[in-house]
């Protein structure tokens, strides 16, 4: 446990610079200017503990903690032309004359905390001192949640000055809620290590996540490359990565839970991701959808020319109606639409039956114009979706109601088309959402890895249906335990309320235009080139108990990256159509002969075999090849709905105008 | 062509060099006062010798003082000073930084005790601080620009007399390799003035010692030459040998702009080395004493001794920059 320093006792610690004050360059509450030798371990960011004369002995006075925001450095030099001069105008001679010029290392401080905290006060003409173990403690206010009878802390990195690393914490409170919630991390690509620094996070939370706070799991959406697709698998570490790990209390391991999520290819037998190679495979499940999982979200699917109100007002009637429901068509036909297959019959006997009938062009309230444009677009999707919404088979889905705790839910959906990633996007957060107001999730609290938000929720452009979702997550995602960890490149190209809501700032090695607009002007410049220059594995952390932000590193996450991954674990090539479902058949049970099994699927269409596959996969048999051969038999059975449709209450909704 | 022009040219014409400078006599300077008179003890005439610069020895310390005094009180007319002096040796080595290798300060009050009321002289006697009598006559005391002059030759004494302290202490001590340079006059100390690594750098020039021809070459020397060896007469109280330097080109400045004399020991290695000494100074003109007024003539080192000093001198006795307002309304 942390030592907690007793205010009022005196102080050890070798000064190393001592706070100066000029009319100029005062010493206020908020900030303070000491200078130090020349040769320090001082730098930008390092945290130092100012004593007011006096406390050495104990006789009381003010301690106040700072961070170094800038620094300069000047001779006694008047003006550069006597440099010339003393040099006869050649540079090589300046370095050779026998004195060194006096100069001055002065640092400029923002108070991260005084002691005591009433009255505020400019900070004392003191010593200054390198802060240790329990003074950053103290500085970064972290004593409020690390003690007591339910301390919150999440490791988040170490702070690291002159020799010194000290854990640096987050309050568990503040970032997964409920007093405030949302991890934004920020940096240019390959530089800032924003997926390693998200993974080493989750790592620690699933860690030191408060029991009394429940239970937690992580939805990771996969959206480049291979990057999350080695989890569960050990990467390497150095003795350094180690001893971090063990300063900051966390075990170096891969995730021991990780379920993995892709949709199909268009083939509708090979896996969309990267994690094919069979001695991984085992665990990634199909991601499939039907009409049911889709229809809700036919927003994100259909443009706002393709939906008007008419439209829309006909989408929610299906939804409502006749989806999963015995639905009389008024010409004599009776449905029950399930699948897209279904909703299309229902279209043509809906035509049909007008048609036959000579009737108008109105169809219970709807005009036939309305219809056919619903019927083609919602047609449509399956074929734009392909691999992830089926026409007429069962889906397969997260595990909804049955979330485990310190579990990793990684969907893949790298290699999934824009629209196919919206649509994922937005409907597996929508049931997180819902998930957890009517907490039947299995857990507490979810954590929702997005990156690229640049994509997501751009600062301008269109109010996209998955735009409006991250800005309901961000501003009411905490009172539910939904948290948004966003990734991206450029915060001030993210919408600002999505930014603006995260507790928890994270910067990696930051782009210097980044930098260079208004959002950073509250930093110094020299804080701007250290984040510009910020090597792989350190971060600057903002976070609501630290009053100024602070720099941290953090160790390699012990798991393999993406691209090392697909270097020990080749994906598997696809493999033509008998072959891939054979594939499917024998992994779910070794003891299928591929033979027998290509031999039932010979003569059949792939149609049919891709719905016995999905049926078999879905009921998960004890004996699988018995289960598809019936499946394939006979007319495969539309899987029966769990439980009526619950309403949800919606989304803002994207048409004001109601039907 | 204006008048000035032409006169400017007749005189260029004739031999006189270009010059901008304005006597300060009158705020102190004492340069061009007295004539003291030498012997050369190199060359028959002063020469002026080139010099080239060379690189000085790998550890040399640097001897300067300050001093501070203030009126802080008058007993009738009578001032009562309050005075400061302080004295550092700072030492460079191969690391061309400079650190502190000896420090001393003395603070005081000067007063004509015997001009005090008893009161007055009671209590300063009973003060924590030295109190040093200005012995005065009965003139002297009641005149208040006497008794200013009298105790501003006491500070200086006292600023003196820690230097040389100062300074034979630290000469005892120097290495085999090590030099010892004061700022001023080495013929104050006996022990400073014999010793074989011990230099003394004059930037001003109260005394002269050349009349004449020999004195028109011993001053106008060129950059980077120096004159030849002589020994001093007059006011030294024991013997060395000196010779003047040369820092920078003194044409289109005063006279004595960049013109320094240096002491060492009486002794012929003096006349020997005396090039190479002055060659090692030379290269001390960089970096450039900046922003000190004397920069042509102080060497860094000791701008950075009297920087030192003046930091770690009491507040009170720096004179006060904002306007001398009455303090109480009338």
């Amino acid at each position: 446990m942390i030592q907690q320093r007793v205010p009022s006792s005196p102080s050890g610690g070798t000064p190393v610079g001592r706070v100066v004050a000029t009319e100029l360059k005062p010493a206020t509450p908020h900030q303070f200017h000491f200078w130090t030798a020349n040769e320090t371990s001082i730098g930008i960011g390092a945290i130092v503990r100012v004593e007011e004369d006096g406390r050495e002995t104990g006789d009381g006075g003010r301690v106040v903690y700072g961070v170094v925001t800038d620094a300069m450095a000047y001779s006694d030099l008047a003006t550069p032309l006597h440099d010339v001069v003393g040099a006869e105008g050649d540079p090589a001679r300046a370095a050779e004359s026998p004195t060194v010029r006096q100069e001055i290392r002065l640092w400029t401080a923002a108070v991260l905390r005084q002691e005591p905290e009433e009255p505020l006060q400019p900070v004392p003409l003191g010593r200054v001192c390198v802060a240790d173990d329990a003074d950053v403690v103290q500085a970064l206010r972290m004593d409020a949640y690390l003690t007591g009878a339910t301390p919150s802390g999440i490791p988040v990195g170490l702070y690291t000055s002159g020799g010194l690393e000290a854990p640096v914490y987050l309050d568990a409170d503040f970032l997964l809620g409920p007093e405030a919630a949302h991890l934004n991390i920020s940096g240019v690509s390959g530089l800032a290590t924003k997926t390693s620094a998200v993974e080493f996070l989750l790592s620690s939370i699933f860690q030191h996540f408060p029991a009394h706070k429940g239970r937690v799991a992580a939805v990771c959406f996969n959206v480049k490359g291979p990057d999350l697709c080695f989890l569960d698998q050990p990467g390497p570490l150095d003795d350094a990565d180690r001893r971090r790990y063990e300063r900051l209390g966390v075990t170096p391991q891969p995730f021991a839970r990780v379920r993995y999520y892709a949709p199909f290819k268009a083939d509708g037998v090979n896996l969309n991701t990267l994690r094919t190679h069979p001695d991984l495979a085992g665990n990634v499940e199909p991601l499939v959808w039907g009409l049911e999982e889709v229809l809700d979200f036919a927003e994100v699917l259909l443009n706002r020319d393709d939906i008007d109100a008419k439209a829309d007002a006909f989408i929610d009637f299906l939804s409502d109606r006749v989806v999963r429901r015995e639905f009389d068509d008024g010409f004599g036909g009776t449905h029950r639409v399930q699948t897209f297959a279904d909703l299309d019959r229902l279209f043509r006997a809906i035509f049909d039956g007008l048609e036959s009938a000579g009737r108008s062009d109105m169809w219970r309230t709807h005009h036939v114009a309305t219809i056919r444009k619903v019927r083609n677009r919602l047609s449509n999707i399956s074929t734009r979706c392909k691999g992830l919404v089926t026409d007429d088979g069962p889906s397969s889905d997260l595990p909804w109601g049955r979330f485990d705790a310190q579990t990793v839910y990684v969907v893949d959906i790298a290699n999934v088309d824009p629209l196919g990633q919206d649509l994922v996007f937005a409907r597996i957060v929508s049931q997180l959402r819902e998930r957890l107001e009517r907490r039947d999730l299995g857990v507490d609290a979810v954590v929702v890895f997005v990156d690229e938000l640049n994509k997501y929720a751009p600062a301008d452009g269109p109010d996209t249906y998955v735009k409006k979702m991250l800005l309901d997550i961000s501003e009411r995602g905490r009172y539910l335990g939904l948290v948004l960890f966003g990734a991206e490149q450029f915060r001030t190209q993210v919408h600002r309320r999505v930014v603006g809501n995260a507790a928890t700032i994270v910067y990696g090695r930051m782009d210097f235009d980044e930098l260079a607009t208004p959002g950073y002007q509250v930093l110094t410049p020299a804080t701007k080139i250290k984040l510009a220059t910020l090597p792989v594995g350190e971060l600057m952390v903002r976070h609501p108990h630290f009053t100024q932000p602070v720099f941290v590193r953090f160790p390699r996450p012990a798991v393999l990256r993406g691209r090392d991954g697909v270097g020990r674990f080749p994906p598997a090539a696809d493999l033509p159509f008998e072959d891939a479902v054979v594939r499917q058949l024998v992994r779910m049970d070794r003891r299928i002969r591929p033979n027998e099994a290509k031999d039932l699927i010979a003569d059949r269409t792939p149609d049919d075999v891709r719905r016995a596959l999905a049926a078999t996969r879905r009921a998960r048999p004890e004996d699988p090849l018995a289960f598809f051969r019936r499946a394939l038999g006979r007319a495969v059975p539309a899987p029966a709905a769990e439980r009526p449709r619950e309403v949800v209450q919606p989304l803002n909704p994207i048409a004001d105008e109601p039907y | 062509m204006s008048g000035e022009r032409r006169l400017r040219d007749a005189l260029v014409a004739a031999g006189a060099v270009p010059a901008s400078h304005v006597p300060e006599e009158s705020t102190g300077r004492g340069d061009l006062l007295e004539v003291a008179g030498a012997e050369l003890v190199e060359d028959a005439t002063v020469t002026a010798h080139p010099v080239a610069p060379i690189a000085g020895p790998p550890a040399v310390a640097f001897l300067d003082g300050i001093e501070r005094w203030l009126v802080t009180f008058y007993d009738g007319v009578v001032p009562i000073v309050r005075a400061y002096v302080a004295g550092a040796v700072r030492r460079r080595d191969g690391s061309r930084r400079l650190s502190t290798a000896l420090a001393a300060t003395r603070e005081f009050h000067v007063a004509p005790l015997a001009a005090l009321r008893p009161g007055v002289r009671a209590a300063l006697e009973a003060s924590e601080i030295e109190l040093v009598d200005v012995a005065a006559d009965a003139q002297q005391a009641t005149q208040p620009g006497r008794a200013l002059e009298a105790a501003r030759r006491v500070v200086e004494n006292a600023r003196v007399a820690l230097e040389k302290a100062l300074g034979e202490r630290h000469a005892a001590a120097l290495g085999p390799d090590e030099w010892l340079v004061v700022d001023g006059v080495l013929s104050e100390s006996a022990a400073l003035s014999r010793h074989p690594r011990a230099l003394g750098v004059i930037k001003s020039h109260a005394a002269q010692y050349f009349e004449g021809e020999a004195l028109t070459r011993a001053l106008t020397i060129p950059d980077h030459h120096r004159s030849s060896v002589f020994q001093p007469r007059g006011r030294a109280r024991h013997e060395v040998y000196s010779w003047y330097l040369r820092l920078w080109p003194w044409e289109g400045n005063d006279l004595l702009f960049g013109l320094v004399r240096v002491e060492a020991r009486a002794h012929a290695d003096t006349v020997a080395t005396a090039s190479r000494i002055a060659g090692w100074l030379v290269r001390e003109r960089a970096p450039v004493a900046t922003p000190d007024r004397r920069w042509d003539r102080l060497l860094y080192p000791m701008h950075d001794v009297e920087t030192y000093l003046r930091a770690r001198a009491p507040r009170e006795l720096v004179p006060r920059a904002a306007s001398r307002l009455p303090r109480r309304a009338s």
